[in-house]
């Protein structure tokens, strides 16, 4: 695992959108091959989005070979709602690239069969043959799309209730009304986010810097769903000096000490996937 | 080319007044504004074409619903050529597209009695492809006060003594039938179409009548007229809703009878369904206006000159009506205001500079902005082509023309307007220091809430008319756009 810790939300944002854009340009998408990316909603992604808008509308950046899978949405609110995750993520980011509808995929959290909506979301996943990079937030409570402490690590797309927590800290976006927050989303699992080929998390923020230290510093636990994140060969998590509040110093001083071989990693990476070797070498420990 | 139009890099005004960064998506060959959030995900396309407006405002297009000709033709004229008349109509729908207007209401002066079924009927819904939409009527008279008639003919003005089937004998009855009727008679059902009538309510039977238009869906509006507090109240009571060119042909605002002018400050004190009754003097209130219409009896006698304006409003200023006291109890909720019984009306503006003083439209507009409505009131001569100087009107009189000012040539008289919308725009929010956005509600959605065609025009709402302008941050035209084609630009200099 690599962290990366940068001094604000917006350096996080760029950092994470150059990295992004990187990969993509790299793995020189066709209609027929093209890039799988994984996208979450939330806050802490809004600079990482910010930024790779910049970078379609200059130019060195298309979504035209891009297809998208998004981590979550609400049961039962309509699509149209200005809080639902395609209302989100319209505005945010696809309103302003060039990625074509067809190739964008959000769960319909009102499906009559929401049951088989989650099975068909994960069967759509490998029919693209999974996906290539996963892009995570995390939630106060450490959980990693809307996978709440106490999900299974090896849970796959599904129906699942909100913790009462992160209701709570929704219920800003519902005119501070509890009783009006959906009390269902239906989400990717942990496993699900665990099987792409990298998993990228970024993290920002004071309020989410317990949960930082436990889903990194302590072992693997599922009250802590992202520390399943240890368990991933390829894993980066992009930081505010805010969200390290409740890390060690040494642990902050190691990572930030690795940073600098970051560079000579990607092109070790990037040498054997010219050679044809999929193996991925992104761990550091 | 999928016929999505994308605008990008662009502010778009809200119907609140507030402008905000958005893309805006069109269906060119529909000719309408997207949903831009369902076409991506339902319709599961996004716009082939994109415009980068380069950070300019990008607007719902201009209505002027109150506009005399302009370009050389006028209205109010008709020779018996249908043919010559609708040319004329054609000619200022093509043409006004260059000062942003995409929807007018073209406006009929007092005429001869005979005159209006034909020319009203001549006045139906009218667009080109490439043309402002004409969106019905405006007959402005002939049910007027003699004492407020500006320029119109006095010999044509005549009362109501029949009440609505005087309307209907004037203007003729089809051109009054039910909306749905009137506007199946045009042949697009779809189409958006409206009437507006400007009448003095104090004049006998027009008071009468007011239910009746607004029951076929024609918009009242109080104008021309001397109305006293108490009429021009209960004439919005029975649902008139505009009054036509605020300041202008009627009683200026007296403090203990503000008449028309009045109504922006409406008091809920007076408003109310249970208002308090006078306890004394009935009649005061309506010495103004009695003493008015007494000069003006004598008045009569004389034959009046065509080119006077108005009287002096009065001599003796009234009494305030006296109230009983009411001694319900007083609310305690800082910032609200007691609900009022009726709605003000909207207003007309003309924001030229000349025929309202700044302070008086800023004193308007802090009344009540919701009800603000930005009007030409331009002559046939309005062109911003047309140099200063002199030109022929009719009947062998001529203007002066002189910046924004027209005069009768040899007069100081004011002929009318020559200003165009765009510029009352500019101008009115510099003399109310409101935001441009604010000054663009004002020419967008206000009217178009006034005629109930706020879903169709004057907006940017999903499925609304794609009928938009391009301005900069200046408030200048950039271009204007007709059910989502462009149908003017302005030449790079």
């Amino acid at each position: 695992m690599r962290l990366i810790i940068r001094d604000d939300p917006t350096s996080v944002g760029e950092y994470i959108g150059n990295y992004i854009a990187k990969r993509i340009n790299d793995f020189k998408p066709t209609p027929e091959n093209p890039f799988v990316l994984g996208l979450p909603t939330g806050s802490s992604p809004i600079p990482t989005y910010k930024h790779l808008i910049k970078l379609v509308k200059e130019g060195s950046l298309s979504f035209k070979n891009v297809v998208t899978f998004n981590m979550d949405e609400y049961v039962g609110l309509p699509r149209d709602h200005s809080e639902s995750y395609h209302t989100f993520m319209f505005r945010e980011f696809f309103s302003h690239i060039d990625i074509p509808p067809s190739q964008v995929n959000i769960l319909d959290g009102n499906a009559k069969d929401l049951i088989g909506e989650c099975n068909a979301y994960e069967a759509r996943i490998k029919e693209f043959g999974g996906i290539e990079l996963f892009l995570g937030g995390i939630g106060e409570d450490g959980h990693i799309a809307f996978n709440e402490p106490g999900s299974s690590l090896a849970s796959r797309t599904r129906i699942k209730t909100l913790a009462y927590d992160t209701i709570l800290a929704n219920a800003r976006f519902f005119n501070n009304d509890i009783a009006a927050v959906p009390r269902m989303a239906l989400t990717v699992g942990v496993a699900t986010v665990l099987d792409s080929r990298e998993v990228v998390v970024v993290v920002s923020g004071q309020r989410k810097a317990l949960a930082l230290s436990k889903a990194i510093e302590e072992g693997v636990n599922h009250l802590w769903t992202l520390s399943a994140l240890q368990m991933h060969p390829w894993a980066l998590i992009v930081v505010d000096e805010d969200a390290t509040a409740e890390l060690h110093v040494k642990t902050v001083k190691y990572f930030k000490s690795i940073e600098r071989v970051q560079d000579e990693v990607e092109a070790m990476h990037d040498a054997l996937r010219a050679k044809g070797i999929e193996e991925p070498v992104g761990s550091m420990e | 080319m999928n016929g999505l139009i994308c605008f990008t890099n662009c502010l778009l005004p809200r119907e609140d007044g507030s402008l905000v960064e958005q893309d805006l998506w069109i269906d060119e060959r529909r000719g309408v504004i997207l949903d831009a959030q369902r076409t991506f995900f339902l319709r599961k396309e996004r716009p082939d074409r994109i415009v980068d407006l380069g950070g300019n405002i990008l607007s719902p297009g201009f209505m002027d619903i109150q506009i005399n000709g302009a370009y050389g033709f006028d209205f109010s004229v008709y020779d018996g050529n249908d043919e010559e008349y609708r040319e004329g109509m054609k000619t200022v729908a093509e043409k006004i597209v260059e000062t942003g207007v995409t929807s007018l209401v073209p406006t009929l002066i007092t005429q001869e009695k005979s005159l209006y079924p034909k020319i009203l009927n001549l006045l139906r819904p009218f667009s080109t492809p490439t043309s402002a939409n004409l969106l019905g009527w405006h007959a402005e008279g002939p049910f007027i006060q003699l004492a407020k008639r500006g320029a119109h003919a006095p010999q044509f003005l005549v009362p109501a003594h029949e009440q609505f089937a005087s309307l209907e004998a004037v203007y003729g009855a089809a051109n009054l039938a039910d909306r749905e009727d009137w506007l199946m008679e045009t042949g697009d059902t779809d189409a958006v179409g409206v009437r507006i009538i400007t009448a003095a309510p104090e004049i006998d039977g027009v008071m009468a009548a007011v239910e009746e238009t607004v029951k076929r869906g024609v918009v009242f509006s109080i104008g021309h007229s001397i109305a006293s507090t108490d009429i021009a109240t209960a004439a919005v009571q029975r649902g008139a809703r505009l009054i036509t060119h605020l300041f202008n042909a009627m009683p200026q605002l007296h403090h203990r009878d503000p008449s028309i002018i009045g109504l922006l400050g409406a008091s809920p004190h007076l408003s109310a369904p249970m208002s308090p009754k006078r306890v004394a003097h009935t009649h005061a209130p309506l010495a103004r206006s009695d003493s008015l219409t007494r000069r003006l009896r004598a008045a009569e006698q004389e034959s009046p000159k065509a080119a006077s304006e108005a009287f002096d409003d009065l001599l003796t200023p009234p009494q305030t009506p006296i109230f009983a006291n009411r001694d319900s109890e007083l609310h305690l909720q800082k910032g609200k205001v007691t609900d009022m019984a009726f709605e003000r009306p909207f207003y007309e503006l003309i924001v030229d500079g000349i025929h309202s003083h700044p302070n008086s439209v800023r004193l308007a507009y802090t009344a009540y902005p919701e009800g603000c409505i930005l009007i030409t009131d331009a002559m046939k001569i309005l062109d911003p082509h047309l140099r200063d100087g002199v030109h022929e009107w009719r009947d062998g009189k001529r203007f002066v023309k002189e910046g924004d000012k027209l005069y009768l040539e040899g007069t100081d008289t004011l002929a009318g307007s020559v200003v165009t919308l765009d510029k009352c725009v500019r101008n009115f929010s510099r003399f109310t220091g409101c935001s441009l956005g604010e000054a663009i509600k004002c020419a967008t959605y206000n009217p178009a809430k006034c005629l109930g065609i706020e879903a169709k025009k004057g907006t940017l709402r999903p499925g609304a008319d794609a009928d938009l302008v391009v301005l900069d941050r200046k408030g200048y035209v950039q271009s204007t756009w007709v059910k989502g084609k462009e149908v003017w630009r302005k030449n790079a200099a």
